[in-house]
């Protein structure tokens, strides 16, 4: 079996080899399935995670099971984010199974609704939904984030208009809380077992800008040492932004080799507003 | 903030990633499979202070700092590597032979490998931990390479090789490519040698070139490497041991581990800790959750290996084999004194075990009667070993003549002072040497084919019976961290040094909160001689005619600060030990015998507990207070006496002391009627000469009033701070209890007084037992109530240190002392937990927040783990100092004393003697000679003799003894021996 994540201090290696602000791979496709509106695929290390979008709607007689919460109902000026999670039992290794009603679950959706409702211009879809399903294949740590790139990629797939990108990443620090080690280095995404071990918290940021569009925090941890988290996971939020938006450039290209898309209507060209 | 801003250098696509895979079963038998990535890097530097090139990829903190290069520019050579070299342990040579890589003497330089690293952590967390400190020492410069994310070096299973080989395989790998990686540095770069005691992994790094060495080859290159020679143990071949024929094999085969899950999961087996009988090494019993008594382990075969301690799984036999204990004493050193060490008997029981062994089965045969037999085991296998290092001496009988003086290796056995420990076989070249000496050892391994574990030597602590290695010898068995304390430990200690003094201007941050208690009349009792004073006391008249009393402690979480090195020492070590000529700190000097010691007429911070008492010491109030306080005295328990006995002595501290007694007097009173027990256990006092310190005369301890004093409002403030530490932190409080014993253990004595006295001894609850208990006495001999009181306490559970969350409310109870809840906090300089309680209590009072570490469930149950063993080590260590002691004060003398009989065997019977509280075994054979026969009556307790000498002797008998002092040949300590002189 591998060290645990006190062995940090000896090496400054992390106990998958990474350094203290390095992200993990992260690997994604968007338009993985041609049926959906928008449809994305993501992995960040070996969390992996589909999304699909449907939408935006106007609502039928009856409207979708599980609602996030975000931006607003049926009737409202805005377009709803409606959220489903399906965590997949194979997802983890202790094959918990977690039924629609798992608090956890109803948290997550309500978060990352509240969040793309943040980017997406949900005004200019009254009455309507947009139907947001994730689907969780694999989990090693870092949850929310991933959940809510992939949702991000899907959006941008279904090309519903969005202020920018909502990129997400993790970040937490190389020491327990109890320890109280004032030299703890902070950590930028974390996998599972690091999680696990270590304080941590989740935080995503709207496009190139420093504002936070997320933040959550679950987990003990002294004051002190938050600042030095939130810069480094704010850090990590534009490297993913970067990585989302060459996945997106590059599918875009792809399309226009393909002729998917007519030439000269470009991707740089493509007004988003 | 900047700095925190790195750019992410590499490119995130070009990483070099692989999965591992690793299998994991969990608690409850479950296999999991985990994958997990790994990122491959090249910036892992080799750390050697030679290298420039390694030197530019440094890794670097969240702060920018850069980790020190570890490995020396000029490393030690040895006879074949001139140029100088540093070495790679592989796991197998640090798993046997720990002990030679703490040595000073050699092994610096050292690359430990992750691999290496891991396969450690999964063998054995103490030698984990162990090897974790190595590498933090400056002076022993260990290296950990992180071969596994170095690109490199890092290597893949290939399909059909198994994870050992694939491991041994990383690690020449990584010899090899260390060796390549210096040799760039310059022409004459040190050697990089691997190091292995299994025959396989060196016989393919031979192959491929890389240099590699047997610890005992290696060792052998070094400048007066001989010495170490002994601490290496043996080339390890893993098959070796299919090799040998079946009829060899002297033991049953130990289960799989999986297969002792099924068994356990199934209620098929049972699991529990192994425990040797003191007095019959054939002997052993488990407790398992099935059983309500515990299980007997009878004969080697039985035993199957097991060492007293381990975790072992059992199954239980047939109930045509339940048997009763065991009534006779078997010592394993009359029993197996001639066997050879060098030759292993091909059956596993000697003929002088089968005598004894049968001499038992029959008399239980005949015995037998329904009820008594109890259930009966055998062992299937070892979870986990609880070996540890230990203290003993080469038996004289088991060496050769021609190893007294070669230098030839051979070997010997060692007999361990712990008499549950079966003697270990030892290979060693200086026997001349070793002989008469108290030396430390360790058990290697235990094979099927040897009827005794074999073991190696680590180190000599001196001549056998000397007063110094006899006091490391016990701090060594009992675990007793007696080395000085380190430079870290001291760097905590306030700068001013013994000037520091209670800041004279009350605006100074340290009277933060602070009462300013100077003008009380507080003093302390305590015993002559204590320089650490814990605790203080007042008393004063109210005017509404109620009293206010105060106990004031020393202030210690004041100047130790959680989580720090000297916190985290104290943590580990537990308590301070007392031993007969000397006291082994938990904390600094300067700290527990000044600075927070509430000496006399000086001013010193204190936590104090404050009650408001009517007459009748019923508590109107109470309340916790930090403050600073100014002992008038400190008075010894004697002085304290004959000023409250002096009627002439009127001035206003005596009478504080005598309203402070009256107090007591009540208070303990309550207690009794609640139900307190009063258990007594003889206290000794050794009388030392004071110019050479060698021990003259023992004395019991003579109880005074004012013992009774302190210790009544001692536990008052501990009742008081463990009410108020549960309410303000209902799962995190650190409490102690004492758990009601199991009915059953007192069935044995209760048996004995109805059979013996007829008295009856109820155990429905403590207040019923200490009622019983006060019945009996007899009228004709006064100690025979303390001789019962010493039985029943032996009959308890022992009181622990515990975490509120992990225990319901009434679990807390204190059984001993009849309170609801019960914690320690009246003696923070010499114990842990009363610290914790300290922090805790200030927490409560908002006097500072609350730290992390006095709050974190897991971190709490950790300490509480430990204090507890450090505690019960603490009073074993203290009572075998005292033993030692004793044994030194009778040397030569010879005295003739009455004792009791506390306990009888069909072979003899254990004789305590009051005066000197030291209780020994008169077994038949000490009676006359030729051995007397004899006649045990197991329903009587009756030992009747015959032939040679004609004697009765009945349990709690009154006796006549002669004491004198003889020295152990089994265990290499001198103790006291008893004679029976006559029956009265
Ligand atoms: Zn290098």
């Amino acid at each position: 079996m591998p060290l645990d994540t006190s062995a940090y201090s000896l090496a400054l290696l992390r106990v998958d080899g990474r350094r203290w602000n390095e992200l993990r791979r992260i690997h994604a496709q968007i338009r993985t399935q041609a049926a959906a509106d928008g449809s994305s695929y993501l992995e960040m290390g070996h969390t992996k995670v589909m999304c699909v979008v449907n939408g935006p709607s106007e609502p039928g007689p009856r409207r979708g099971a599980t609602s996030g919460g975000g931006g607003g109902g049926g009737q409202s000026k805005n377009a709803e984010v409606a959220v489903n999670i399906v965590i997949a039992g194979f997802s983890s290794v202790d094959r918990k199974r977690r039924g629609r009603g798992d608090k956890h679950i109803l948290e997550l959706q309500s978060t990352i609704s509240q969040a793309l409702a943040a980017s997406l211009h949900t005004h200019l879809f009254p009455h309507s939904t947009i139907n947001i399903s994730l689907h969780v294949l694999s989990q090693d740590g870092s949850l929310l984030a991933a959940l809510i790139n992939a949702a991000t990629l899907a959006c941008v797939d279904a090309g519903i208009p969005m202020t920018d990108y909502v990129a997400a990443c993790t970040a937490g620090s190389t020491s327990t809380y109890a320890a109280n080690d004032e030299g703890a280095d902070p950590l930028l995404d974390m996998n599972h077992q690091e999680e696990q071990e270590l304080p941590g918290l989740t935080v995503a940021t709207l496009g190139d800008s420093d504002r936070v569009a997320v933040l959550v925090c679950e987990s003990r941890v002294q004051v002190s040492r938050l600042e030095g988290m939130l810069a480094v996971g704010v850090d990590g939020c534009k490297q993913v932004r970067e990585i989302l938006d060459r996945v997106v450039r590059e599918k875009g290209i792809k399309m226009i080799q393909e002729g998917t898309v007519e030439r000269g209507v470009g991707l740089n060209d493509m007004e988003l507003d | 903030m900047a700095s925190l801003k790195r750019s992410f250098e590499s490119d995130p696509f070009a990483q070099n990633i692989s999965s591992k895979v690793y299998v994991r079963s969990t608690k409850s038998g479950k296999v999991q499979k985990i994958v997990r990535e790994v990122y491959l890097r090249q910036d892992i530097p080799c750390s050697s202070k030679l290298c420039n090139a390694c030197l530019k990829i440094a890794p670097r903190d969240a702060a920018n700092r850069p980790i020190p290069f570890v490995l020396s520019e000029k490393p030690a050579g040895t006879s074949v590597f001139t140029q100088g070299h540093y070495i790679v342990p592989d796991t197998n040579a640090f798993l046997s032979a720990m002990d030679l890589f703490e040595q000073s003497s050699a092994f610096y330089d050292v690359i430990v490998l992750q691999v290496v690293l891991e396969e450690v952590r999964a063998r054995s967390l103490p030698l984990y931990n162990r090897l974790v400190s190595l590498t933090k020492s400056e002076d022993k410069r260990f290296y950990v390479f992180f071969n596994e994310f170095r690109l490199e070096t890092y290597v893949t299973r290939e399909e059909n090789e198994s994870v050992n080989d694939r491991n041994d395989r990383a690690v020449r790998k990584a010899v090899k490519w260390y060796n390549e990686h210096l040799s760039k540095t310059s022409k004459k770069a040190p050697a990089v040698v691997m190091l292995s005691n299994d025959r396989d992994n060196l016989r393919k790094a031979k192959e491929d070139d890389i240099p590699a060495y047997s610890l005992a080859n290696y060792v052998s290159q070094l400048k007066d490497g001989e010495q170490l020679l002994d601490m290496i143990p043996e080339l390890e071949e893993r098959d070796a041991l299919i090799e040998k024929k079946p009829g060899q094999f002297l033991y049953p085969e130990h289960y799989t581990l999986s297969k002792m899950n099924t068994g356990v999961k199934n209620g098929l087996l049972h699991q529990g800790i192994f425990n040797v009988s003191p007095y019959n090494y054939l002997e052993g019993s488990i407790r398992v959750p099935a059983f309500p008594k515990a299980l007997l382990i009878l004969g080697r075969e039985n035993i199957n290996r097991a060492v007293d301690g381990d975790l072992v799984v059992v199954e239980v036999l047939p109930k045509d084999q339940w048997k009763q204990p065991s009534t006779q004493v078997i010592e394993e050193e009359a029993v197996t004194m001639n066997e050879n060490p060098t030759e292993e008997g091909s059956d596993l029981i000697s003929e002088k075990e089968r005598k004894v062994l049968q001499e038992e089965a029959k008399r239980t045969l005949a015995k037998t009667t329904e009820g008594h037999a109890l259930p009966t085991a055998k062992v299937v296998g070892v979870i986990k070993r609880n070996w540890r290092q230990y203290v003993g001496h080469i038996d004289q009988s088991s060496v050769s003549s021609s190893a007294a003086q070669g230098r030839k290796q051979d070997s010997v056995f060692v007999i361990p002072m712990d008499k549950k420990i079966p003697k270990i076989r030892l290979r060693t070249r200086q026997v001349a040497e070793l002989l008469g000496k108290r030396i430390l050892v360790t058990i290697d391994a235990w094979d099927r084919t040897s009827r005794h574990p074999t073991g190696h030597f680590v180190r000599s602590l001196g001549e056998l019976e000397t007063k110094a290695a006899e006091t490391e010898a016990l701090l060594l068995e009992y675990d007793v961290q007696y080395r000085p304390f380190p430079k870290t430990v001291l760097d905590c200690l306030p700068k001013e040094g013994h000037d520091w003094k209670v800041p004279a201007s009350m605006d100074d941050p340290g009277w933060r909160d602070r009462q300013d208690l100077r003008d009380l009349l507080i003093c302390s009792i305590d015993p002559i001689g204590c320089q650490d004073i814990d605790d203080a006391l007042h008393a004063r008249a109210l005017p509404n005619g109620n009293f206010e009393v105060g106990v004031h402690i020393a202030d210690v979480s004041h100047f130790v600060k959680p989580n720090n090195a000297m916190d985290t020492e104290a943590s580990i070590r537990g308590t301070t030990v007392y031993l007969v000529d000397k006291r082994i700190d938990m904390l600094p000097m300067l700290l527990g015998t000044d600075l927070c010691s509430l000496k006399p007429y000086v001013e010193r911070y204190a936590f104090s507990v404050i009650w408001e008492m009517n007459s009748n010491a019923d508590i109107v109030g109470s309340r916790f207070t930090k403050s600073v306080i100014k002992s008038r005295e400190a008075f010894s328990y004697e002085q304290a006496q004959l000023r409250i006995d002096d009627a002439s002595q009127q001035d206003e501290l005596t009478n504080s002391i005598r309203t402070l007694l009256e107090l007591s007097k009540k208070l303990k009173q309550k207690r009794l009627d609640a139900g307190a027990l009063s258990l007594s256990s003889p206290e000794i006092k050794v009388h030392m000469e004071s110019e050479t310190s060698d021990p003259i005369d023992v004395k019991t301890k003579e109880h005074l009033p004012t013992m009774s004093l302190v210790e009544e409002f001692m536990l008052l403030a501990n009742t008081s701070v463990a009410a108020k530490i549960y309410e303000a932190f209902p799962q995190t409080a650190i409490l102690r209890r004492h758990a009601a014993p199991p009915k059953t253990n007192f069935d044995e004595l209760a048996n004995q007084l109805r059979v013996k006295k007829g008295l009856d001894l109820s155990v429905e609850s403590s207040r019923a037992l200490a009622d019983s208990l006060d019945l009996c006495v007899d009228p004709k001999e006064p100690f025979f109530n303390t001789l019962i009181r010493i039985m029943a306490t032996r009959c308890m559970m022992s009181a622990e240190y515990f975490c509120s969350g992990t225990q319901s409310y009434p679990e807390f109870r204190h059984y001993g002392l009849a309170s609801e809840i019960y914690t320690h906090f009246t003696s923070p300089i010499r114990r842990y937990a009363d610290l914790v309680a300290h922090r805790q209590l200030a927490a409560a009072i908002e006097y500072e927040a609350v730290h992390p570490a006095v709050r974190s469930r897991g971190r709490l149950e950790a300490v509480c783990k430990n204090i507890n063993v450090r505690h019960r080590n603490a009073q074993l260590a203290g009572r075998a100092s005292i033993a030692y002691y004793v044994g030194q004060a009778l040397r030569g003398k010879a005295t003739e004393e009455d004792g009791f009989v506390m306990k009888i065997f069909s072979n003899g019977f254990v004789v305590l003697v009051p005066k000197f509280g030291i209780e020994s075994l008169i077994r038949l054979r000490d009676l006359a000679e030729p051995e007397p026969a004899a006649t045990y009556d197991a329903e009587t307790y009756t030992l009747t003799t015959s032939g040679s000498r004609e004697v009765k002797v009945e349990l709690f008998q009154k006796v006549r003894v002669r004491v004198t002092d003889q020295k152990d040949e089994t265990t290499g300590k001198r103790g006291v021996k008893m004679e029976l002189v006559s029956t009265y």
